[in-house]
């Protein structure tokens, strides 16, 4: 019997484990969906409690991640939009000043926190679109699947994020160095 | 940027997404131009950066307290168990069994009491003339004819009622029946 199966048939220790499999991609997405920690918190409980609730109304040929993706990319639209919060260039943190043995990875790790930056000044389809397919790495079919999309329009949308990102990463890395 | 036709295809060939007819113009032009080369330098190096925020590790603390807090709230949920409503869930034997008993009521329960219940079948060869009785007269029992557009005779004109006794098969059962008489107008 598979973990699906007997989490329809209410198995709570069937439900954990499929939680436990996909809760750090749920709350990853999030993070980057958000970019802040509690609201992407927020945003993965609620992605549980609703795949809690909608145990039978799944279909279990098709597994449940395309279903995880699109909720989850519901719930922090939701929540985004009800916040709104905002990350402007004022909020990127200074670069540390790094030890000799690590420089390469902080300054690596400074990188990656400005496409971070750059992702949350995106637009909310957009960076829906790019997180989906460069993040997680989902084909362009599986990203319109989820966000309910032609893929002509998903290639749209990540191409244009793709060069809005290009810009502000490189102004900022040019900047820094 | 001088080459602004091909920025879209650019950013498609970085992702690997620009169509198999598009990928041959594309690296062409790239050849022979240095710009396009620095704008696809760039793409790639943001492609790189992206996919290692998918490498990136959780903290596991912030991990642990959804996963308590999702299960906390599902236990205190009024429906606990039983996946939702739905019913695939823990719930459906429960609902099965109400629905059957539900129909199986519904399908026979009486619709409504008959008005007349016999109490035994006589059957002709057993009806046996009886002696008169005190009381009223009897008489031999006629089918009533029943006639449409028959004008209803007053009230007065109506005899008493006459006594009809049947004899069963058992002794100890004996029928009688008080049949009202034909209005004398017919």
């Amino acid at each position: 019997m598979t973990a699906w199966r007997r989490e329809n048939t209410g198995d709570l220790a069937a439900f954990e484990q499929i939680m436990s499999q996909s809760e750090r991609r749920v709350l990853r997405v999030a993070l980057r969906l958000l970019n802040n920690q509690q609201d992407a918190q927020d945003a993965a409980q609620e992605v549980f409690l609703r795949l809690y609730k909608h145990f039978g109304d799944l279909d279990e040929t098709r597994g449940y991640e395309p279903w995880l993706y699109r909720v989850t990319v519901n719930v922090c639209r939701d929540i985004a939009r009800g916040r709104r919060r905002s990350i402007g260039l004022a909020e990127v943190p200074d670069p540390v000043t790094p030890q000799p043995d690590a420089y390469h990875d902080a300054e690596r790790a400074q990188q990656r926190e400005i496409v971070r930056r750059g992702l949350s000044r995106l637009g909310e389809k957009e960076r829906a679109a790019l997180v989906l397919r460069d993040v997680e790495g989902l084909s362009t079919r599986e990203v319109a699947g989820i966000l309910g999309s032609s893929e002509n329009t998903v290639r749209s949308q990540i191409c244009s994020a793709r060069l809005k990102l290009r810009d502000f990463t490189g102004r900022l890395l040019r900047r820094r160095s | 940027m001088s080459c602004s036709k091909f920025e879209t295809d650019l950013a498609l060939y970085a992702g690997d997404d620009l169509p198999a007819g598009r990928v041959a113009r594309i690296e062409s032009h790239l050849a022979e131009c240095a710009d396009c080369r620095a704008l696809a330098q760039d793409l790639r190096a943001s492609q790189a950066l992206l996919s290692e925020l998918r490498d990136e590790p959780l903290d596991d603390a912030m991990v642990a307290q959804v996963h308590h807090r999702v299960l906390a709230e599902v236990k205190n949920t009024p429906w606990t168990w039983g996946a939702g409503f739905t019913p695939r869930g823990a719930l459906a034997p429960l609902l099965t069994l109400a629905a059957a008993l539900l129909l199986a009521v519904v399908l026979l329960w009486p619709r409504h009491q008959p008005k007349h219940v016999p109490v035994a079948r006589v059957e002709p060869a057993h009806v046996t003339p009886i002696a008169p009785m005190p009381g009223p007269d009897i008489v031999p029992v006629r089918h009533r004819v029943v006639r449409r557009h028959m004008r209803p005779a007053p009230a007065a004109q109506v005899g008493p009622p006459l006594l009809v006794q049947f004899v069963t098969d058992d002794p100890n059962i004996v029928i009688y029946w008080l049949v009202d008489q034909k209005p004398q107008g017919d």
